[in-house]
């Protein structure tokens, strides 16, 4: 078996997304382990300074260049990784669980007649084969798959599974211009289109301090905001700070707002009406309440019954204290 | 000529423009009833792309006041079933018609979590395949989930007890009735769940079935073909005083104005029912306040037709917010309701108008129980 990893790197408008990066540090540890090298794949258009970025976490960049290669055409990307993956023979083929990879990983898989497991948040090899953890049903509960990894595999990784360090190697850049025997054009790359700015997604949020009717006035909006910048939190509210024009509509948890998955929810004055409960589905709810009767305690993991303009200079001090 | 147009005759349009001075969401928003089908006669035969038609709360405020017969509230509804059939329709909606379909409730919670609503001092009969019931009790999903409507069904429970009547609920087999559903436009998931449904009540043997919310009364009264009788519990409990088998003695003396649901009321022809019942509640007949638009003007509060799981956008009040300050106007204490969907929105604009010390909105079978079973807790 051989012992290389390879990290096929997601890119866009030339800038590396963070998963690779993380794939990057897991395939160092993996390659470690079997004697390997960690190698970034990076197929680009005009990648030098992408492949120069991914010099200190890999031991070696390929760099695939093709002006195909500007944006992502799944059919181009797996001839070309097949193409190489097959002259180079990787023990492993690493991509992020991502809307890129959807369209890449499984069908270059089949391509190549070699296993994948995909959707995974960790992963580990031992001996010829592969274990991988997947969760199920939302997240409720994991799945172990593994596969004989012999003839090499794909693995694809949920973004923010692992953690990135820099291991500070200074691996070699191959530059490959690659071209191509067949053609596609039955599809085409049309157009960038950014998100707004400005449009916070509150869905995606790890950490969120929701402020309600408790909050009384728009002026006191500003000190929750530092309070939320403070612990690295995204502000967000419930229908009645949106109704006041306080804060807009796309900041709204509950059924007519968005629903939010934070690993912590902070409520600030916020009684907990059904209808914006309905909307957090979160591991750790604290709320902050005048009332001790507020529905929203029946459904915090920790509660403190007091003013919020008591708790939160509080909360902030001993933050600070800690930091 | 689409269909569609011609079904909801659509070309006796006069363009009197009644239908959009009634609307209660053209106050607010951008639709009007009238537009629209000018639109789609003059302009164009197709349907229109028109996201306007998403603020409408199926009042049917529209149709009712068209003098041309334009069953105006129907052809917004078919305009939406195209749209999502296209898969035209807002997260939030989306979401709700997915955990109709895999959970039958729109709240996004778990089936066997439907019957959490009876705590230990309530009463209630689950009934298995075969059992036999004077009355069914068909919950509902809000007043099944929503910890604020729960009191509602507990109260009803309490008083259905009380009076002896034999009845019971169908438990964690029960599954949303759909009403939201047929006006969100997902009528296949309607077809389904009339089918369903219409199986499910066949396994068990009553007579009557009541409903907590009129939106659920009206489509299995009117929309599903069953063969026995569909009654909204304040008709039910009007029909108990009357046969001598509810007792309800006076002790409110504040002032109450009753809110009309549109399901009931407007949709449905109920404006007496909950009226009468307030008067028995009310030591002074006089106390029974009444809005300036009241009955089949009654001002819709923006919860039905899907719009509890979608906003619009609007510098406008609330039409609740509106229903609020009306009420404080005419000098209500309390504003009483038949709704889960109005009891909702209009508690919501209590608090959103600061008028918790002012104005108590509750449903007439709270109210009722509080009077039967708490009295001295009124008092204070």
């Amino acid at each position: 078996m051989n012992k290389d990893i390879f990290v096929v790197i997601e890119h866009r408008q030339e800038r590396i997304a963070d998963v690779s990066y993380e794939l990057l540090t897991k395939g160092y540890q993996i390659a470690e382990k079997l004697g390997g090298e960690v190698i970034a794949v990076l197929l680009a258009d005009d990648g030098d300074q992408m492949a120069q970025s991914l010099k200190s976490y890999a031991d070696k960049v390929l760099y695939i260049k093709n002006e195909i290669f500007k944006n992502l055409h799944s059919e181009y990307y797996c001839d070309a990784l097949s193409s190489i993956i097959g002259e180079r023979k990787p023990a492993l083929i690493l991509f992020g669980h991502t809307v890129d990879s959807f369209e890449v990983a499984p069908a270059l898989a089949e391509q190549l007649g070699i296993p994948i497991i995909s959707n995974c948040v960790d992963f580990d090899i031992d001996g010829d084969f592969v274990r991988a953890t997947v969760p199920l049903y939302g997240g409720k509960i994991n799945g172990e798959y593994s596969f004989n990894a012999e003839n090499g595999g794909i693995i694809s990784v949920i973004p923010g599974a692992f953690k990135v360090e820099n291991p500070q190697k200074s691996g070699e850049i191959e530059k490959i211009e690659f071209t191509f025997e067949k053609e596609y054009d039955d599809k085409e790359f049309i157009e960038f289109i950014e998100a707004a700015a400005g449009e916070i997604d509150i869905t995606q949020a790890e950490k969120i301090v929701a402020i309600g009717r408790g909050v009384k006035d728009e002026e006191n909006i500003d000190m929750i905001k530092d309070f939320a910048d403070s612990i690295g939190a995204v502000l967000a509210c419930s229908r009645p700070i949106v109704d006041a024009g306080w804060l807009p509509k796309e900041r709204q948890v509950g059924s007519s707002g968005k629903t939010v998955k934070p690993k912590l929810y902070i409520a600030l004055g916020i009684s907990g009406a059904f209808q914006h409960i309905s909307g957090i589905k979160s591991d750790t709810i604290i709320a902050v309440n005048k009332d001790p009767n507020a529905p929203i305690f029946k459904v915090a993991h920790y509660g403190i019954v007091d003013d919020m303009f008591k708790v939160i200079p509080a909360l902030k001090a001993k933050i600070e204290e800690m930091k | 000529m689409h269909k569609l147009l011609i079904k909801n005759e659509l070309l006796g349009c006069i363009q009197c423009g009644r239908c959009s001075a009634g609307c209660p969401v053209s106050l607010r928003t951008a639709l009007s009833p009238r537009k629209l089908i000018y639109k789609n006669l003059r302009e164009s035969r197709k349907l229109p792309k028109s996201q306007d038609i998403w603020s409408c709360t199926t009042c049917r405020t529209c149709q009712q006041r068209c003098p041309k017969g334009v069953s105006v509230m129907d052809y917004i509804i078919g305009l939406r079933s195209y749209q999502v059939e296209r898969g035209k329709i807002e997260p939030t909606m989306r979401d709700a018609l997915e955990s109709i379909l895999k959970h039958g409730n729109p709240w996004g919670r778990p089936r066997e979590k439907r019957t959490q609503w009876i705590d230990d001092e309530t009463d209630v009969r689950i009934l298995s395949e075969g059992e036999e019931t004077d009355v069914l009790l068909y919950v509902g999903c809000t007043p099944a989930y929503d910890p604020e409507i729960q009191k509602s069904a507990r109260a009803l429970a309490k008083i259905l007890n009380d009076a002896d009547v034999d009845f019971a609920i169908i438990g964690n087999d029960e599954s949303c009735c759909g009403n939201e559903v047929k006006r969100m436009g997902e009528l296949g998931l309607f077809e389904m769940l009339v089918e369903e449904n219409t199986a499910l009540f066949k396994k068990y043997k009553f007579n009557t079935m009541i409903t907590i919310s009129p939106h659920c009364y009206n489509t299995f009264k009117n929309e599903y073909a069953l063969d026995f009788e569909v009654l909204h519990y304040t008709q039910f409990l009007k029909k108990l005083l009357d046969e001598g088998k509810l007792q309800i003695s006076a002790s409110i003396d504040k002032k109450v104005v009753f809110h009309d649901p549109c399901f009931l009321g407007k949709q449905n022809d109920e404006y007496d029912a909950p009226r009468e019942l307030l008067k028995y509640l009310l030591t002074d007949e006089d106390n029974l306040l009444e809005f300036g638009r009241n009955r089949e003007r009654s001002l819709c509060c923006e919860g039905g037709g899907g719009r509890m799981w979608l906003e619009v956008e609007s510098e406008s009040p609330r039409n609740a917010e509106i229903r609020i300050d009306d009420a404080k106007s005419i000098g209500a204490e309390i504003v009483a309701t038949s709704c889960p969907f109005c009891q909702l929105t209009l508690n919501d604009a209590v608090k959103t108008t600061k008028s918790e010390d002012k104005i108590r909105v509750v449903d007439i079978c709270s109210l009722i129980a509080e009077n039967k079973f708490e009295e001295t807790e009124m008092e204070e």
